[in-house]
């Protein structure tokens, strides 16, 4: 039920931003103008606003599942690709490459994925010898989140090169996504996505203690790494194609598991579709609030998931438990 | 099972097992005891391959332990341990259900074997009315039951358990007790679990080893190796031991000085 509702919201809220923005156009001349052409407006449309809404439902689908997978792994409800410096490790390394060798702009998601795993695997290293303690974990994402998101500035005050490329990857502007970028992000998003939702059964034993999932067969270590990878793979891309955008993976999963469970076969995939709708409600919403100027989804998200990440830790003491 | 001159230290510590060489009767409750920190825990632990031990090797079923896939593993031996973490809206069901994924494929259906499986293992533990309920509103009791049930439905035929009754209630430790018999005796498994109290362990097993600074330093039938000697040397205290119809021997601790 709950599911279809979520379903239902999001076509609701992607006919509406197909329809609303500087250009408007009505339902029927839109379909009349996607089959048989012919209509400037709608040309207009398919060519800079479908990009964008695909791009924007994609990226927060792939960060809320990223968010999942994380919590499972490092079994932290607290863990999120922004939060642990993996989105900002991804941006870094992607545009530093794209920086020095400019001809590889298209391989931008793999160096993307490479910045990702570079900071997980930094997180992991400093954290693991406290047993992946979940406050120590925190601290030292917060550490290496710092640590690249300096950097990353660091690469746009050098001005010049780098601006056009950095914009891409350290703030979100979904507005000027292609047809290409539409091609990456849903190719390797939906590897992701189907992968998360094979790995289901395993999150949901990560979530006993590691010895109870050892006794049930489950090669603990291995489980841990692969989730991982699959986490910072989606991460990655969506920082790659749609920007840094915070707090997607810490919000959408919390607000999941209150409707939903904590059932990873289920939570996975509506995980991905309340992310889809958070993004693209920010993006719609900041592209239609001023009619000058837009304001930038990541923004937007920013400005929502602060209060958020409050509200969420003064609960988690009452709901859960421990 | 057999163990053969087994060590283990946890990292940067002492040495808690020192080679340990023992055997575990098929079909029979074996119960381990100790004081604090002797290492019996971790001689389960290591039994259960929560640990990987620095020296010597394990036979289960002729295999050794190391040797064995996850969860070819998961098939021979299911472990319960003393405390256990869930998530808060698991119910006693999909817990149970856990127990089948030895036997499952990341895509498979769950079989009428899983089904014929998960549905024994409620009947036994006496969960079969509370399998709809969230593990996080039963008793203590019930919980801990219901993580029996969940190795129960690995059909394995040998049962760990890690001071199973260490948190609950007398009543709840004597139903728990009562259930590791039942298994035992009409389900013919093999059952090795640690237990705090010797009067408990005495009453319930077939066999208890004595576990000092990581060494086994008494084992044998429950009569022969309980004395006043070993409560003496074992937990420093001394103790009397009586024998009653009803109950047969019990030990009672009196003084800290012998």
């Amino acid at each position: 039920m709950t599911y279809i509702a979520a379903i239902v919201l999001l076509i609701g809220v992607t006919l509406y931003a197909i329809r609303t923005g500087s250009i408007k156009v009505g339902l029927a001349e839109l379909i009349s103008g996607l089959l048989f052409g012919g209509n400037d407006n709608v040309d207009v449309i398919r060519d800079l606003r479908f990009p964008r809404i695909i791009v924007a439902i994609m990226s927060g689908a792939a960060l809320a599942v990223s968010g999942v997978l994380l919590q499972s792994v490092m079994r932290n409800p607290l863990a999120d690709a922004g939060v642990i410096g993996i989105s900002a490790g991804a941006g870094f390394v992607s545009v530093l490459t794209v920086m020095i060798w400019p001809m590889l702009f298209f391989w931008m998601p793999l160096f993307s994925v490479i910045g990702g795993l570079i900071a997980c695997f930094l997180v992991y290293t400093f954290s693991w010898r406290s047993g992946l303690q979940p406050l120590r974990l925190i601290l030292v994402g917060v550490a290496i989140n710092a640590l690249f998101t300096g950097l990353n500035q660091l690469l746009g005050f050098r001005g010049g090169i780098a601006m056009s490329t950095a914009n891409q990857a350290s703030s979100s502007m979904f507005a000027l996504k292609t047809w290409d970028d539409v091609k990456v992000i849903v190719l390797y998003g939906v590897i992701g996505l189907i992968a998360a939702f094979a790995l289901s059964t395993w999150c949901n034993l990560l979530a006993l203690q590691d010895r109870t999932a050892g006794n049930l067969g489950l090669n603990v270590m291995r489980a841990r790494v692969i989730v991982s990878f699959v986490a910072v793979l989606l991460a990655s891309v969506a920082t790659a194609i749609g920007g840094l955008i915070a707090f997607v993976g810490l919000l959408v999963p919390h607000i999941s598991r209150q409707l939903i469970g904590t059932d990873h076969r289920l939570l996975i995939p509506f995980s991905a579709i309340m992310g889809g709708l958070l993004i693209l409600i920010a993006d719609t919403v900041g592209r239609t609030l001023l009619t000058q100027t837009e304001i930038p989804a990541s923004v937007i998200m920013t400005i929502i998931g602060g209060p958020f990440l409050i509200f969420m830790l003064m609960r988690s003491d009452r709901v859960h438990g421990n | 099972m057999e163990i053969k001159e087994l060590s283990f230290a946890y990292k940067h510590r002492a040495p808690i097992i020192n080679g340990i060489t023992t055997e575990f009767q098929k079909g029979k409750i074996t119960t381990i005891i100790g004081p604090n920190g002797s290492g019996k825990s971790t001689l389960l632990g290591l039994m259960a391959r929560n640990y990987i031990p620095q020296a010597g090797k394990i036979i289960v079923e002729g295999r050794q332990l190391q040797q064995l896939k996850a969860k070819e593993l998961a098939k021979l031996l299911a472990v319960v341990h003393q405390q256990n973490e869930a998530p808060y809206d698991l119910t006693v069901e999909r817990l149970v259900a856990y127990g089948r994924l030895p036997y499952r494929h990341m895509f498979s259906q769950e079989t009428e074997e899983d089904r014929e499986a998960i549905d024994w293992a409620l009947e036994v533990t006496k969960l079969a009315k509370l399998r709809r309920q969230r593990l996080h509103e039963l008793s203590g009791g019930q919980k801990q039951r219901a993580w029996i049930a969940m190795a129960l439905a690995q059909k394995t035929s040998v049962l760990f358990l890690d001071e199973p009754t260490t948190y609950l209630d007398i009543f709840y430790q004597i139903e728990l007790l009562e259930l590791v018999k039942e298994l035992n005796e009409t389900y013919g498994l093999t059952i090795v679990m640690v237990l705090h109290d010797v009067n408990q362990a005495v009453r319930y097993s077939d066999e208890i080893k004595v576990v000092k600074d990581g060494s086994i330093i008494a084992e044998g039938a429950p009569e022969d190796v309980m004395t006043v000697e070993l409560m003496k040397q074992v937990y420093d205290v001394k103790a009397i031991i009586r024998r009653d119809e009803e109950t047969g021997m019990y030990i009672v601790p009196i003084a800290v000085k012998a």
